[in-house]
């Protein structure tokens, strides 16, 4: 009898828990594969700005690259016009940002819902989408707006040029600066306690002394995030400069990077010593951003939902204006100039014999690299999705629900993905799979870009994931626990399912992210294995602008049209307030 | 003329009308006290009067200035109002210490520097906050940000102070504290007050007149003490404190006195004054009419003694008794209704007793029986 007694002792606590060792095991497991995943890329990529040796040779190690590199003006005025187009942008973008917000949260503009969906169209566009229509508007020789202003009387002096700095800032606005700000930090101004704004009217504001004295103040918590997680993707930019900037020869730091790695012969150490400078940057940068992130002063944003609006008087029309005009020129503009140049026989000739035409479509429809570029779009994008909403779903979950050792490095391992430029992740996994033999027999296929597509975006899928496990019923895993069901089965059986909506917003993200985003994958990929956005940069760098509008157009129908069904099951973005 | 005057005020959301045609006059220095259950029209009312909310038809008067009136398209901004509002979650701004807070209203109006530091420090000490100037507002405690809120509204000697439930968010001993506090500093500052709240012992306790509102109107306007015994409508009658409700029938008119036989409760006859009539019109009361009487518990004595027979006796149930130290509580039933009296002495009673009440004839009310 009493021995049957100790068994079931033995037993129970390991029904309870996770068994110790199993979940110890786990949490080592995740870390070592996340770190191996996110980190030895990077630390290739120092080491081997050290080694003057090609990839295929024994390295060979020392300051070549770096003395060589750096006595190179261009890559020191790289950086520089990084962080110089990176404070423009933040300049133009956080005042306007903050501004809009304001009127569509606290104000009685009309149309609000409509448009503050212009501003989501405008966060889930492609980027490829928003420069191309605009490139197709502002090229100095035959873009739309230039063509006109010729003909206009007194401004025919006019000729705006988008292959500039100020072209290149202004399609960052457009792209996403603004929307990204109007998206995070439209639902904290909605929060806000009215009463706040109420109290400073009776104590003889004005509406815009209110605002500048009390709502903006009040609301620096988010206002500090959303420029903190701004500032850190100054670095990432990559495609807009690439299609403004290298024409004329103006290089940011990334655009660099991947200059050093493609020309003849590669300057891969070159590249690396340039990277290494903003790994140095941004391991010093990201514990600062996580800190003063993770700090909380005060709360503003109270749970409360009050509806009170401000009333602009004769001032809501011009407001409703302002936003409308807005939102014509990040979505309407480039969607319409893109489509337009997909019809038209030649773009922005509307005097032709034939001005509108299906040839391009017809062709583009038989063109194999097209298709092609689909196949390779939905292989990297479905796996990207796939695989992230799992993964990191059981990572979001460890973190918020377990009490293993280790989760503070596995979150820090999550948040550094959103910090560091996709280049430099490509750069890191370019070496990683020539430079290991055990990876080597996947180099030159998709599975390459898979792998790195799967990082895009995990930051921001961890933290979604992150957010709705804390509002999940503890109660509900419990009783799971209680009924004698363990740690995996109540994961799968019971946490899965109802996380199920959660974990299609998170695949539809990484989906989005995989079919857009270029930077990771532009050292990694071959002309087999490109996908459909790096198809477009090739054709809009040939100059077939028609042929271009084709790929952009069916990459916007991929994300912004998947998107637009995800919104339908309740996808959200912003930052939660407390 | 009273100073604030409200006529015909109107306002609706959306189907909802929120207050219906409402006229109210307030005297200066008065405490005045909006009283009814959440969704009456009460905050709406204070919210027009204050600005923050436009009426859809009516006026307000302060003094010889019109505040609002959509009918002449006249609109003065809250900021312009001149008015110190107590918000119901206190509205301290985060960024703000507490000197910061109080002082702002003062820097608006051009006062800075010692003068303005001054003055802050004299309205803290009133509210008994001396000495907290720096602290982060955030960093007091729910009593103390109240108290700040209310030093901000006062800063600036308003025309006129709101509060709009400022004691809901504070525990029951803070609160009777608080309770008492806002009494004395009104008495001191001479201030017009506008309360709102749900609460009757904050109503009755602190305001010179009531109005006690329902679905957006003014079911009576009037003292503490007139509202709380002679109730104008069934609704005030039972919004404030308990009270037995006996159906009965006119049996007897006389010149002083209407003699109602109640059923149910023994053979009880009970003769209410004349005075105590509500709603008398419409040939109301009547011999034969249907009728009914209402008194609260705490005009009623308990005797265990059999009194059957006697005039304003009535026979009732007791159904349980509690010795809370300095006095007993019966619960006894009278007729369908069940209630709670309150005694000093002990009876020797017990539950499943009979007994008997007697109602006292001044705090018996006579109503039209009701359908």
């Amino acid at each position: 009898m009493a021995k049957t007694e100790t068994v079931t002792l033995d037993a129970a606590p390991r029904s309870w828990l996770p068994p110790l060792d199993g979940g110890t095991a786990l949490m080592a497991l995740l870390i070592g594969f996340m770190g191996f995943y996110v980190l030895y890329p990077l630390i290739l990529i120092i080491i081997n700005s050290f080694n003057t040796a090609t990839i295929a040779e024994p390295p060979v190690y020392d300051l070549k690259a770096w003395r060589e590199a750096f006595s190179e003006p261009g890559i020191w005025r790289s950086l520089w016009t990084s962080v110089k187009i990176g404070v423009m942008l933040q300049l133009l973008a956080m005042p306007v940002g903050i501004f809009t917000s304001w009127l569509l949260a606290r104000t009685n503009i009309l149309f609000p819902n409509a448009l503050e969906f212009g501003f989501w169209i405008s966060f889930f566009m492609p980027s490829l989408a928003t420069t191309f229509g605009w490139m197709l508007m502002l090229d100095p020789s035959t873009g739309l707006i230039n063509a006109w202003l010729r003909q206009v009387p007194f401004l025919s002096g006019l000729n705006f040029d988008i292959y500039s700095f100020a072209g290149i800032v202004f399609v960052h606005l457009v792209g996403n600066g603004l929307s990204t700000k109007v998206m995070l930090m439209t639902p904290a101004f909605r929060r806000m306690d009215a009463s706040l704004e109420e109290a400073s009217r009776m104590s003889g504001a004005s509406a815009l002394t209110t605002l500048l004295r009390i709502t903006v103040p009040a609301m620096t918590p988010v206002i500090v995030v959303v420029f903190l997680l701004s500032v850190i993707r100054i670095f990432s930019s990559f495609e807009i400069e690439l299609l403004l900037g290298v024409p004329w020869g103006f290089y940011v730091y990334s655009t660099k990077i991947v200059d050093l790695a493609r020309q003849e012969p590669p300057l891969v150490s070159h590249a690396a010593a340039l990277g290494s400078i903003i790994l140095v940057f941004l391991a010093i940068f990201i514990p600062v951003q996580r800190k003063l992130i993770s700090r909380r002063h005060f709360t503003t944003v109270t749970g409360q939902f009050k509806p009170k609006i401000i009333d602009l008087g004769v001032w809501r029309y011009p407001a409703t204006a302002f936003l409308m005009a807005v939102v014509f020129v990040i979505d309407v503009v480039p969607l319409l100039s893109v489509l337009g140049g997909s019809f038209m026989t030649r773009f922005g000739f509307f005097n032709l014999p034939r001005t509108w035409t299906l040839e391009y479509w017809k062709m583009a429809l038989n063109d194999p690299r097209i298709l092609q570029g689909l196949h390779n779009t939905l292989i990297v994008a479905v796996s990207a999705g796939l695989i992230g909403a799992f993964v990191f779903s059981l990572i979001g979950y460890i973190l918020v629900r377990t009490k293993l050792p280790g989760r503070g490095i596995l979150d820090a391992i999550c948040w550094l993905p959103s910090a560091i430029p996709g280049v430099l992740s490509g750069l890191g996994l370019l070496w990683m799979f020539l430079g290991t033999p055990f990876f080597r027999p996947f180099y030159g296929t998709i599975v390459l870009l898979v792998v790195a597509q799967v990082l895009g975006g995990i930051t921001l899928a961890t933290q979604i994931l992150k957010a709705n496990f804390v509002q999940l019923g503890k109660e509900l895993e419990e009783s799971s626990r209680m009924s004698g069901a363990g740690f995996w089965r109540t994961y799968l059986r019971i946490v899965f399912p109802l996380m199920a909506q959660t974990m299609v917003m998170v695949g539809v993200i990484k989906f989005m992210f995989a079919a857009q985003h270029n930077s990771a994958i532009i050292l990694l990929a071959t002309s087999e294995t490109r996908t459909l956005s790096l198809l477009a940069l090739d054709q809009i760098a040939a100059g077939y602008r028609e042929v271009a509008s084709i790929t952009v157009i069916l990459i916007t129908v991929l994300t912004l049209g998947l998107a637009i069904v995800a919104r339908s099951f309740g996808l959200k973005v912003g930052i939660r307030g407390d | 003329m009273s100073y604030l005057r409200i006529q015909k005020l109107f306002k609706t959301f959306g189907q909802v009308t929120a207050v219906n045609h409402i006229d109210l006059n307030v005297a200066e220095g008065e405490f005045f006290t909006l009283l009814g259950s959440s969704g009456c029209g009460k905050t709406t009312t204070l919210r027009m009067v204050g600005g923050l909310e436009k009426p859809d038809g009516g006026e307000i008067h302060l003094g010889d200035q019109c505040l609002v009136a959509p009918a002449k398209n006249l609109f003065i901004k809250p900021e312009k109002r001149n008015m110190g509002m107590v918000f119901q979650s206190y509205a301290l701004w985060p960024h703000m210490t507490v000197f910061e807070n109080v002082a702002y209203p003062l820097k608006l109006r051009g006062i800075k520097g010692a003068q303005a530091a001054r003055k802050v420090s004299e309205v803290l000490g009133q509210v008994g906050l001396a000495g907290l100037e720096e602290r982060p507002a955030p960093a007091l405690s729910g009593g103390q940000q109240q108290r700040v809120a209310l030093a901000r509204a006062l800063v600036f000697s308003p025309k006129v102070l709101f509060l709009d439930e400022p004691l809901s968010n504070l525990d029951a001993q803070l609160r009777e504290e608080m309770r008492r506090e806002l009494k004395s500093l009104q008495q001191r500052v001479r201030i017009t007050v506008i309360f709102v709240t749900h609460d009757q012992i904050e109503a009755l306790s602190l305001s010179d007149r009531i109005a006690i509102m329902k679905f957006g109107v003014l079911e009576q306007v009037g003292t503490p003490e007139d509202v709380y015994f002679r109730p104008a409508t069934p609704f005030v009658r039972d919004f404030l404190g308990k009270t037995f409700l006996l159906p009965g029938k006119v049996s007897a008119l006389s010149d002083d006195k209407i003699q109602v036989a109640v059923q149910g409760v023994g053979a009880a006859s009970l003769a209410v004054p004349r005075a105590n009539v509500i709603g008398a019109t419409n040939g109301f009361p009547a011999v034969g009419q249907g009728a009914m009487v209402a008194i609260r518990p705490e005009q009623v004595d308990l005797s265990g003694r059999s009194r059957d027979g006697e005039m304003n006796v009535v026979e009732a149930k007791l159904q349980a008794t509690q010795f809370l130290g300095d006095r007993y509580e019966y619960t006894v039933t009278l007729g369908s209704e069940t209630r709670v009296l309150v005694s000093p002495a002990s009876q020797g009673l017990k539950a499943g007793d009979r007994v008997w009440l007697e109602l006292k004839p001044e705090g018996m009310t006579l109503w039209p029986a009701e359908k």
